[in-house]
């Protein structure tokens, strides 16, 4: 009682301190940055990083010496209660507490699946964990420190300085991991550097695909993981009660590996010819994030002013790969030159800067006006990398036009310049009104000027030869099929069709918003708003879209016991005229010298294409929510959802439809339990049509000769997900005891349709088509109990199990028991797989 | 520390209207018990719970015929004769039980202080607490004889000074305004019969301060702004008002509150 009395004096102080700030809070409290969260797979909420989840329980203070109403949102749920932090100890003019743990993880079963481990990268071992605050009532200078560490690749530490009304300082480290497989069977070798050479049991481009698939069958399976490693340092100072100065730096630096199925050598077509490659590619790179600025706020008027950053940097330019298949011409006779190896640039390295500008001013009927202003870019200018690395020769010989030298290729002298100079400018104009002439209505009205300008055009043009292109498939299309290299010349290329040049995608987007809000009495409120979009687009097959939205809301709390709310949208696009294709100046066609071919310049796509982005749509979306409030501090809430979209298209995405809904129940009746059980689903359905094209002709039209009515095709893709939990938090004495269950369920399921096997890639095997690919299937469980035992006011005892099994059925990894090798075709990832692991901790905490 | 601060930035901005854990305290419940009950709720509780309390109910008739040693202090009409005790002459029924409550629990094993009531409150029962407050929630101060204790004269300024401090606090120094849990014209909070969700009456036990005399008044808001109040929810409450508040305020404050005449607004 007496240590009770001390510490309620010494928040009582701080109380006052922190009521003296109250006004400024809104100031200090930026949200900038992401990195404003810290927690790990045990604690994903951070709050109890010394002892894991669950033991800090419910304040049995309350929120409020007041009343012991529990505050409800809104929408009619219980806000959350705030912790159980232990109390302040006295320490002169400082006070403090704080705890710190060592535990052990044990891990049984799949412990390495990557459906388990994706986000923790789990192990055996240690785990530690700490939490310390002081903080000085005379002043408002506080110090938290908090710190857990499961293993290398997820750990934090975090640390915060400051003075409530002056300044704040936080400072950081954090590691978190990306498990992105965990069954990996490499043929390559130097995983996580930027040059993956064959296994020594193969030749590039000269193995067979049973050399190939012995090599990957005898791999071990190996986890592929991205590890991110973040470092930051920011500060917020109140310059003066008024003006607030912030600025914050981190700098996050990636590095490991993934699958990545980018390399082909022009296999799909041709059996046992060239190569489709997934590669573990590397990932090595670090971006250095900035913003800093000053707001003020005054009684009348609101400002800000901003500036933000953004650096990446990668660590190499490019990374190259060998290949172990050859590619051969489709010409009976011919052999092209050995093509070994393959190269991709890394993302490029880019800067970013934008600069903000926000004013806002209270004005008559209770209203305020405000003002955003921005303009920013985007911009890079890499070194390029040459088009190739190939040494010698690449293409097919004999045929005149179809055979190139490397060194024409392979250095930056093959390229128009040697750096990337491009750059995306933007800038925003945002002027917005809102009145409140009487306490039942709201007027809001905006108006948003928003633009994306391209700057630098990029032509492929190898100065070295006087073509146009680029090397297609790192040279293999071009050495598989002639006169497909992807370089053109007015030479023996001159009807060859090529990707000449960069495409611009400027846009302008003009919005216009109105809406009202009318409470019509205490029990009833209607929402009405209107806006408008107009959206201009450079290079695009719309060049102008309009958007009018109408939504509606309405939310009634007729009974005390009820908040309903519902919801409905209306959305129609229109636009200009569809242009099918707006690509034509960024191809070889479009350059003096082109000859159109014998049979014509073949159709881009067909003209009844519709891109789904830019295409007509009308949109009909409802949401109805129930929020009942129950006696014992008890929240029932039921919600049903739908989305209906059709998009006016005979090829492309026809409709889209979505039903969802969810039950709700949670149970606080005292700060010892809480208890909460839930129910969701949702499916959706999405209809797409297409065609296959029958022959190389100018005619774009459905039903002529490029795109018949006989190759036409249907798919519908039905999504069914239902997903369900149950969380138990009881206090039993001194004992705490949590308890969580988490079910989902997923099947999708594609179906298709077609008028005839020349619908079909592969014509020949209609006959096995059953009219739709296997379900995909995903259900998990996942559970965990735990108790948390005090022995004394100091020291505390921890037992807590996790278990988690997983069934998956993805077809696209069907048939990899038998080998991840297929033809040409190297798989490295395994693929989701069933899995069953068992966490179990042991944990001991000692507070201060 | 979080609940404190909330609960000053709730009076600050002038209701009472803040969020809470729903603890269900003993309190509650044995409001409408038996002494015993109380008793035993009270010996394990850290602090009253006053946020979860119940309208009480008892026998004035039966208040007034236990009231004679009261009157020795309090005076017969329940107008203090000594400075520095309050009159409970039409005080909340509510706020004088809770009182009681609060005194005999000091006078139980593990009390922490030993005020003058402290020994009286010990042999009352629950009923008779409750019949106490009643009565004196009934007797009509306006209708009591003149003053029967001498005030201490206050300068016009000092009453001009605490009639602002009351009515609108001063957030440069971070004092709430008094009237948002004692009401604009001091007879007690504008909600203390109101039920909330739960059917309880959290604002019940907030006390008229309206004609208390001025000494009684400075040696309260003395013991909260320094820390000697810690036995309930309201002294929390309470506590965290009065620690900005210096000797001066106090004294304004106190002088116009004792101004002010229950017969008019």
């Amino acid at each position: 009682m007496r240590m009770l009395q001390r510490s309620q004096a010494s928040r009582l102080t701080l109380c006052m301190v922190l009521l003296l700030i109250a006004p400024f809070a809104r100031a200090q409290d930026s949200g900038l940055g992401i990195d404003l969260q810290f927690g790990n797979a045990l604690d994903p909420s951070g709050l109890e990083p010394s002892s894991g989840i669950g033991t800090l329980g419910c304040d049995p203070d309350g929120a409020s010496w007041l009343t012991s109403v529990r505050k409800r949102t809104p929408t009619g749920f219980l806000y959350a209660c705030p912790p159980d932090h232990p109390e302040f100890l006295l320490g002169g003019e400082w006070q403090y507490r704080g705890a710190f743990s060592v535990g052990y993880l044990g891990l049984s079963g799949d412990q390495d699946n990557m459906l388990f481990s994706r986000y923790s990268n789990w192990d055996d071992g240690l785990y530690l964990g700490g939490s310390f605050r002081y903080e000085k009532p005379s002043d408002g200078s506080y110090f938290d420190v908090r710190a857990s560490r499961i293993n290398d690749d997820d750990q934090y530490l975090r640390a915060l300085y400051g003075r409530a009304g002056k300044y704040r300082i936080q400072a950081f480290v954090r590691s978190q991991s990306n498990v992105t497989s965990s069954n990996a069977r490499s043929i390559w070798e130097g995983i996580g550097s930027n040059n993956l050479t064959l296994n020594g049991a193969l030749t590039p481009a000269s193995s067979t695909s049973a050399q190939v698939a012995a090599v990957s069958a005898s791999q071990p399976e190996q986890s592929l993981v991205v590890v991110r490693d973040k470092q930051g340092l920011g500060i917020n100072y109140f310059i003066s009660p008024r003006w607030v100065a912030f600025g914050n730096i981190s700098h996050e630096s990636r590095a490991g590996a993934r699958p990545f199925g980018g390399p082909f050598f022009f296999n799909y077509p041709f059996a046992d010819n060239g190569g489709a490659y997934e590669i573990p590619r590397p990932i090595d790179d670090s971006t250095v994030n900035l913003n800093g600025g000053a707001r003020w706020t005054g009684s009348a008027w609101r400002m800000e002013f901003a500036y933000s950053g953004s650096f990446f940097r990668h660590a190499n330019g490019t990374f190259d790969y060998q290949v172990p298949f050859a590619v051969r011409p489709v010409v009976p006779g011919l052999v092209s030159p050995l093509l070994t190896s393959g190269q991709f640039a890394y993302e490029p390295e880019n800067d970013y800067h934008h600069l903000r500008v926000n004013l806002t001013r209270k004005i008559a009927l209770n209203g305020e006006f405000s003002l955003a202003a921005s303009g920013g870019e985007l911009s890079q200018n890499d070194q390029l990398a040459p088009p190739m690395t190939c040494t010698g020769q690449f293409g097919i010989p004999v045929i005149p036009g179809n055979l190139y030298d490397c060194a024409n290729w392979n250095t930056s002298a093959a390229l128009s310049r040697a750096r990337a100079d491009l750059a995306i400018k933007t800038s925003m104009l945002d002027a917005r009104v809102v009145l409140q002439p009487g306490r039942d209505v709201t007027w809001r009205a905006s108006a948003k000027y928003d633009r994306q300008d391209y700057q630098g055009d990029y032509d492929a043009f190898n100065p070295l030869t006087g073509q146009w292109g680029y090397p297609a498939e790192n040279g293999a299309q071009g050495s598989v099929v002639p006169f497909e290299s992807g370089i053109w010349d007015p030479g023996p290329g001159a009807s060859n069709i090529t990707r000449i040049r960069n495409l611009p995608l400027d846009r302008e987007l003009l919005q216009f918003t109105l809406s009202a809000d009318v409470r019509l009495n205490t029990s009833n409120s209607l929402g009405t708003t209107y806006s408008f979009d107009r959206t201009k687009r450079g290079n695009r097959e719309v060049a102008t879209t309009n958007d009018h939205s109408l939504k509606l809301t309405w939310h009634n709390r007729t009974f005390d016991w009820l908040t309903f709310r519902a919801n409905y949208t209306y959305l129609r696009r229109t636009g200009s005229e569809y242009e099918f294709n707006p690509y034509e100046y960024t191809f070889s066609t479009s350059l003096p010298g082109f000859v159109i071919p014998p049979n014509g310049v073949p159709a881009h796509t067909v003209s009844a294409m519709r891109k789904y982005d830019v295409g007509g749509r009308t949109q009909h979306k409802a949401d109805l929510m129930a929020t009942f409030v129950l006696p014992s501090d008890m929240t029932f809430y039921a919600s049903v959802r739908g989305d209906w979209n059709d998009y006016s298209a005979v090829i492309g995405r026809r409709g889209y439809d979505a039903l969802g809904g969810s039950l709700q129940w949670e149970w606080q009746p005292t700060t010892a339990t809480v208890a909460s059980v839930w129910y969701g689903f949702d499916r959706s359905s999405l209809d797409l049509a297409n065609v296959n094209d029958a022959a190389l002709t100018p005619d774009p039209v459905l039903g002529g000769a490029t795109y018949p009515e006989a190759n036409r095709w249907w798919s519908r893709d039905r999504q069914r997900n239902h997903y369900a939990g149950l969380t138990l938090n009881q206090t039993v004495g001194r004992i705490k005891l949590d308890a969580n269950w988490n079910w989902s369920s997923s099947r999708g399921r594609t179906s298709y349709s077609f008028n005839s096997p020349g619908a079909l890639t592969t014509p020949a095997l209609a006959a096995l088509l059953t009219g739709q690919f296997p379900d995909m299937l995903y259900r998990a469980h996942a559970v965990s109990l735990g108790v948390a035992i005090p022995v004394n006011r100091s020291f505390s005892v921890r037992v807590f199990d996790r278990y988690e099994r997983g069934r998956v059925s993805d077809w696209h990894y069907l048939g990899f028991e038998n080998g991840q090798v297929l033809d040409h075709r190297v798989d490295t990832d395994g693929g989701p797989t069933d899995y069953s692991a068992n966490l179990i901790g042991l944990a001991f905490e000692v507070k201060l | 520390m979080r609940s404190v601060a909330c609960a000053a930035l709730c009076l600050a901005a002038g209701h009472a209207g803040a969020q809470s854990a729903g603890q269900t305290s003993a309190l509650d419940e044995s409001s409408a018990g038996t002494n015993t009950q109380v008793a035993a709720a009270l010996l394990h509780a850290p602090y009253s719970d006053l946020r979860a309390i119940r309208p009480i109910a008892g026998d004035a008739e039966a208040g007034r015929r236990k009231s004679e040693s009261c009157a020795g202090c309090h005076g017969e009409h329940g107008i203090a004769i000594v400075q520095e005790f309050p009159s409970l002459a039409g005080q909340h029924a509510d706020f004088t039980y809770w009182q009681l409550v609060e005194y005999k629990r000091d006078a139980m094993p593990g009390g922490q202080m030993t005020p003058p009531m402290t020994p009286l409150a010990a042999d009352l029962s629950d009923a008779d607490m409750r019949d106490l407050a009643v009565y004196y929630a009934g007797l009509d101060p306006a209708a009591a004889p003149a003053t029967e204790a001498a005030a201490r004269p206050a300068t016009a300024e000092q009453l001009q000074r605490g009639e602002l401090l009351y009515l609108s606090g001063d957030p440069g120094r971070g004092i709430p305004p008094c009237q948002g849990c004692h009401g604009s014209d001091a007879r007690g909070h504008r909600d203390a019969l109101r039920r909330d969700r739960n059917g309880r009456t959290p604002y019940a036990a907030y006390p008229a301060l309206r004609g208390q005399q001025a000494a009684y008044l400075r040696l309260k808001l003395a013991e909260y702004r320094d820390g000697k109040q810690q036995d309930s929810t309201t002294d929390f409450v309470m506590s965290g008002v009065a620690v900005a508040l210096d000797d001066a305020s106090i004294q304004d404050l106190s002088a116009w509150l004792a101004s002010l005449s229950w017969a008019a607004n």
